[in-house]
């Protein structure tokens, strides 16, 4: 999965570290002051490094618990995300990390404790329920067996039951999950797009099949199970959305989710640039785009009608008052 | 698949081999830097001792290629303190001793040794550090990484002393057995290298029709960007043939070239799968 480990002198110490450097003890390992000096260093090629990524143990720093943008995620009250990791082992065409990031290793933060004060004192200083995204700058599970995040978080947040968070994922990766008790506020959203869009876009994710596998184990072990359909895509196959929702929905017990999302392909217009200039060979990219407040999204007539037709047929199958669109 | 891979050297004693192995002849000699190239997109140059050489060297033979994507490879000897005599190593970190400078070329699966580099100015004979040291890697890096992405450009040095075979023992004519010693190492980096760079040069270099349409219009800077975005669009999308239909015909100026290939691509509404 990895090439090589970097680790900043003073994570290096962290026990969290210690484990992660003692399992790749076979790996290289380098040592750096800051992470910065390798994740973010010019002339980078984000695609040439996707073939070796590394990983790079660090301590996060300043602020580690951050407003979530207007509009994402389900709740329209305080919202909040947090990266423990920032970037991803999977390599979906369509991510907006490689426009955002120059490097492809992945960076995980060790001091999750610090992530969890943090987080205490928000949920102290808030009004009411809040939520907490994970998995904006990475996937939540992807990396569990290696980081541990989920091992740690969810038993935090079960000792907070007024803030919810969100594990945003497209991995199978719950075996640790499943050896708990269910936590209410913990949010397992998987993302799918079509089983064609999966195929051409999305290397190393598991297959729709696995990741429902993966979600029906964690409905019958009682865990709030969510969908993100993301991002939509406008396909040949007018029935490909229908098919997709069908499958899901003879696997999954749909009066049990928690929530249902839709969103459209989307990225920042300087996100999408970069992201261009390193595919531009890429159809995706390469098709009419439309840029509206700062987001480049793909142009596409009737794009209302296709999503009500789409939104018709999900509600065929859920509550629609446990859907929202996410127009982040 | 096969890209372009310049090799650079500090001395003509390392680049022996080299030359050799990769059938290497000298190009436009009685220059400062010697430079070397031959049929398999490799050349080689003989830069000198020193950042400042390595540098400059880096320099010279990029601007006397034609344009095009290269990856580059620094190979040469350097001290280590515990290191035995011939080892190979891959740098993975480069220390530039006198401004403090770090550079970190990239990390393969290649399986190779590797260590970390600090280039000096002087022959290091203490060897304070776990580290390999030279003279010319901190320079080569920086400039090179100029030139393409740091991805492309790595650093393999051999030990030829160590705290028991001091610096001043090297005898120069062993150069080239040290550097033969690791042919194995070297030939599989050079291989890697070169299909690395043949995918960069796949996923970067511009359609053929971009430079026969330079040729054909007159294009401002803005304009010429334009187009090798234009070209670009019909390529990912799979109309290579309109493109080059449109190169085949004739406009008035490039602005109603531009217009014409803008108005293809916009009925291009069909969904990507
Ligand atoms: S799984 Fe999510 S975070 Fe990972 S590459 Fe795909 S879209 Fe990006």
């Amino acid at each position: 999965m990895f090439s090589a480990v970097y680790v900043e002198t003073e994570a290096r110490d962290h026990p969290r570290a210690r484990a992660i450097l003692e399992r790749y003890r076979d790996l290289p390992q380098i040592e750096c002051e800051r992470y910065g000096q390798i994740f973010n260093r010019k002339a980078q090629n984000f695609r040439l490094q996707k073939e070796y990524p590394a990983l790079i143990l660090a301590r996060k720093h300043g602020r580690k618990v951050l407003p979530a943008p207007g509009g994402y995620g389900f709740d329209a009250g305080q919202s909040h995300y947090f990266s423990h990791m920032l970037n991803c082992i999977y390599d979906c065409r369509y991510c907006f990390l490689q426009g955002m990031y120059r490097s492809a290793h992945c960076v995980l933060f060790v001091n999750y404790e610090d992530f969890a004060d943090s987080i205490r004192q928000t949920i102290a200083a808030g009004p009411g329920n809040q939520v907490f995204y994970s998995g904006y700058d990475c996937d939540s599970l992807a990396l569990e067996p290696v980081s541990g995040f989920a091992e740690f978080f969810v038993p935090f947040f079960a000792e907070h039951p007024a803030a919810v968070m969100e594990l945003r994922t497209k991995s199978t990766q719950v075996a640790g999950l499943l050896q708990i008790d269910a936590a209410p506020n913990c949010v397992i959203a998987m993302s799918f797009t079509t089983e064609a869009a999966a195929r051409r876009w999305e290397r190393n994710v598991p297959s729709i099949e696995k990741r429902l596998a993966a979600l029906g184990r964690l409905q019958d072990a009682g865990w709030p199970v969510a969908l993100r359909f993301e991002p939509l895509l406008p396909e040949a196959d007018s029935n490909a959305y229908e098919n997709l929702f069908k499958l899901i929905f003879s696997r999954l017990r749909s009066d049990r989710l928690h929530s249902v999302s839709t969103g459209l392909f989307r990225m920042p217009a300087d996100f999408f640039r970069n992201t261009l200039k390193l595919y531009p060979d890429e159809p995706l990219f390469a098709r009419e785009t439309q840029t509206e407040n700062g987001v480049v999204s793909l142009q596409q007539p009737n794009r209302e009608a296709w999503l009500a037709e789409l939104e018709a047929a999900l509600f065929r199958h859920i509550d629609p008052a446990s859907y929202y669109r996410c127009a982040e | 698949m096969n890209g372009a891979v310049n090799l650079a050297v500090a001395h003509r004693l390392e680049a022996k081999v080299l030359l050799d192995w990769f059938d290497l002849t000298e190009i436009e000699p009685k220059k400062k830097f010697r430079c070397y190239g031959g049929s398999e997109g490799i050349a080689l140059t003989v830069t000198g001792m020193g950042v400042e050489n390595a540098a400059a060297g880096v320099r010279h033979l990029h601007d006397s290629q034609p344009p095009g994507f290269r990856a580059w490879l620094n190979i040469g000897i350097a001290g280590h303190d515990s290191a035995a005599l011939g080892e190979g190593f891959l740098i993975r970190r480069i220390m530039h001793r006198e401004s403090g400078e770090l550079y970190w070329p990239p990390v393969t699966d290649l399986k190779l040794p590797g260590c970390e580099l600090i280039t000096v100015a002087e022959p290091e004979t203490g060897y304070p550090e776990d580290a390999a040291y030279d003279m010319e890697g901190a320079g080569f890096f920086a400039a090179a990484a100029g030139l393409i992405s740091t991805d492309l450009v790595y650093v393999f040095k051999i030990i030829s002393d160590n705290r028991e075979n001091p610096v001043a023992n090297v005898d120069p004519k062993q150069v080239p057995d040290l550097i033969r010693g690791q042919e194995s190492a070297i030939r599989k980096l050079v291989s890697h290298l070169r299909e690395r760079s043949a995918r960069f040069a796949g996923y970067y270099g511009m359609p053929v029709e971009f430079d026969l349409l330079l040729d054909k219009y007159r294009f401002s800077a803005t304009r010429k960007a334009g187009l090798a975005r234009l070209c670009r669009r019909f390529h990912a999308l799979g109309k290579q043939d309109r493109l080059t239909a449109l190169a085949r015909e004739r406009f008035r100026d490039a602005a109603s070239l531009m217009t014409a290939m803008d108005a293809e691509l916009a009925r291009t509404g069909k969904p990507v799968i």
